[in-house]
């Protein structure tokens, strides 16, 4: 186990390397020159030849991204073209919003995930009305879902808001951050209802994706267990479907979905930048698409190098979990 | 597989009422996966014969601006500034389309022959190749689209690219296991002990084993990459403003999304019909190469 714990540990090392190449060498051949967009088209020429050494343009690629990976190494993501921020500053601000929106969906779409498996593998009369649902949820955009909840929850039913995290004023702005961890810390409960129905609709836009994905794998795996032996005899001694289900044939088929999980995350951070546009969240989404238009690379590449780090990270961390729980896995 | 199987009698007991798809020797099955499989086709159809399908030009004010959808000559209403959103849409689906079919013909190319390579040559080439394609796979593949297109500057062929950069390694990985297996089978063998040079072994006896995982793959992909395709066109990273495009349609009409709600929507139902049907498709060919 230390073994493989040290072996994925250092292709993680390897793979964050390589992500910080691939950001680097992306940056090099883009066509956009940093120095122009920083200084403006009307710039001296002198000016931009002194920028360019300062920042060391000047320098052979190699020297250049040791340079950057030092950088790196010490929390410099270099500056926003746009902000004029050093990115790390930036990146501070915006990432609690993401981070609880994104935790929050992930909890959901593993709930629905879990409902939706059970829902139709169970030998009941809903099951194919269920694998209905599989089958159009694979198909939905996120912002088609983001769109029809705000039509649907906010201007039809008047139940949920529609932007922003929360629309109480004086809503405690710290230590973590994240507004519900946030409220509970600061004994208001006002606030931590409001940021919760804040979080519903963008939450369920991005979750229903991945919660489809998953649940098909959960369904699959769960149709297999349900063939074992072992469920067969759980049958014969009499215990409910449920019991069965709950006690036999869950437990053994989460493997799978776990990898899948892991897998869909990557794809939950894009449903983020979608989601977030939508519903206003101020959050890493509405920071990369400001960015985008501008061509502000550094500040994209900062939020890619976030995202991918934590996707690698994540991903580690559910394989370990996978051979912690089935010493069959190995190295 | 599937030509295979229409020729073999199946002992498919015959339905009552379903006796004309009995006489065919085909199971009701088969004939409804060869259905789902034609989607593809007519979807492709009514993509390349946009231009005659639209009733407008995607880019003319044709009448009154935001007509609720089914206001005479405005089946899915008019948009903002009057433009027809049905024309839009069908402009739309075709380039959703296309660059969906586009993107899992260079991935499946591109990552073919890499798995190919790696699959036949064995040894340090395989373990080279499969360690840069696992590299790949150990990214998300939207969040490397994103940076490579925010680099390259955003348009609908750097958009292509990137989602192309980033979609091959899973062609790589499934053609490079088929041909493992297939590497240690007789016939390959056999081949070899004729005097087949190792490009001959490669094209003539492994390559066409791994097709048929290429092909189930790719169809069940497009519907994936259809929605891949959209998230990024709306966050502004595919064509540039008045081009018709689904995903684009619908970010850039947001802020009529609670007096005009069909502006938004229409494109993303497309979408999600887009997506639907390349599933139903895909699923289609699944069955059909299974030989269910």
């Amino acid at each position: 186990m230390l073994l493989l714990i040290a072996k994925r540990l250092a292709a993680v090392v390897v793979i964050l390397l390589a992500l910080t190449a691939v950001l680097f060498l992306l940056q090099h051949i883009s066509p956009a020159d940093p120095v122009k967009t920083m200084l403006g088209p009307g710039a001296s020429q002198e000016l931009v030849a002194q920028t360019r050494r300062e920042l060391g343009l000047d320098d052979p690629i190699s020297v250049q991204y040791v340079h950057y990976v030092g950088h790196l190494l010490h929390g410099d993501l270099g500056t926003s073209y746009r902000t004029r921020r050093p990115v790390g500053t930036d990146l501070a601000t915006f990432l609690p919003a993401t981070l609880e929106l994104t935790l929050f969906a992930l909890v959901l779409a593993l709930v629905l995930a879990v409902a939706l498996a059970v829902a139709t593998t169970l030998n009941w009369p809903g099951a194919g009305a269920f694998r209905l649902v599989l089958l159009v949820g694979a198909a939905m955009p996120a912002f088609l879902l983001a769109i029809g909840g705000i039509i649907l929850f906010y201007k039809q039913l008047g139940w949920l808001p529609a932007t922003g995290r929360t629309d109480i004023l004086d809503a405690p702005a710290g230590p973590t951050g994240l507004l519900t961890v946030d409220s509970i810390l600061h004994a208001r409960p006002d606030v931590f209802v409001d940021a919760l129905r804040h979080l519903l609709l963008p939450g369920l836009a991005i979750a229903i994706g991945p919660a489809v994905s998953i649940g098909r794998v959960l369904r699959s795996s769960l149709v297999t267990t349900q063939r074992t032996d072992y469920t067969r005899t759980a049958r014969a001694k009499g215990l409910t479907e449920v019991q069965v289900m709950r006690r036999h044939v869950l437990r053994n088929s989460v493997g799978p979905a776990l990898s899948m999980t892991g897998l869909q995350v990557g794809l939950m951070f894009a449903g983020v930048l979608v989601v977030e546009l939508i519903f206003a969240w101020p959050g890493l989404g509405q920071y990369t698409a400001q960015s985008i238009p501008v061509g502000d690379y550094p500040a994209i590449a900062g939020v890619m190098l976030l995202l991918g780090g934590a996707y690698v990270v994540i991903n580690t961390v559910v394989d370990l979990l996978q051979a912690a729980a089935d010493p069959r896995i190995e190295a | 597989m599937a030509i295979a199987e229409a020729f073999t009698p199946t002992p498919t007991p015959v339905v009552p009422g379903r006796s004309r798809w009995g006489r065919t020797g085909r199971s009701p099955h088969a004939r409804l996966d060869l259905l789902s499989a034609g989607l593809l086709g007519l979807v492709t159809l009514v993509a390349l014969a946009a231009p005659v399908l639209a009733p407008h030009g995607p880019l003319d004010p044709v009448g009154m601006p935001s007509a609720p959808p089914g206001t005479s000559g405005f089946l899915l209403g008019s948009d903002s500034v009057g433009r027809d959103i049905l024309s839009r849409v069908l402009y739309g689906l075709r380039s959703s389309w296309l660059a969906a079919l586009a993107v899992v013909a260079v991935g499946a190319l591109l990552g073919g022959l890499v798995g190919l390579v790696a699959g036949a040559a064995g040894g340090w080439v395989d373990n080279l190749l499969m360690r840069i394609t696992d590299g790949f796979l150990a990214l998300p593949a939207p969040v490397l689209a994103i940076a490579v297109v925010a680099a390259l500057g955003p348009s609908l062929l750097n958009t292509l690219v990137a989602v192309s950069i980033v979609w091959w390694p899973f062609y790589a990985r499934i053609v490079r296991g088929e041909v493992r297996t297939l590497a240690a089978r007789p016939h390959v063998e056999a081949a070899r002990l004729a005097g087949a040079g190792p490009v001959r072994v490669a094209l003539r006896h492994l390559l066409p084993g791994a097709v048929p995982a290429v092909v189930v793959t790719a169809s069940l992909d497009i519907g994936a990459l259809v929605l891949t395709l959209a998230g990024l066109s709306f966050l502004g990273l595919g064509q540039s403003a008045p081009a018709p495009e689904l995903g684009a349609d619908a970010a850039r009409n947001l802020s009529y999304l609670l007096q005009d709600w069909w502006i938004p929507v229409m494109p993303g139902l497309a979408v999600a019909l887009l997506s639907l049907v390349a599933n139903v498709a895909g699923d289609g060919v699944r069955n059909l190469m299974a030989g269910r």
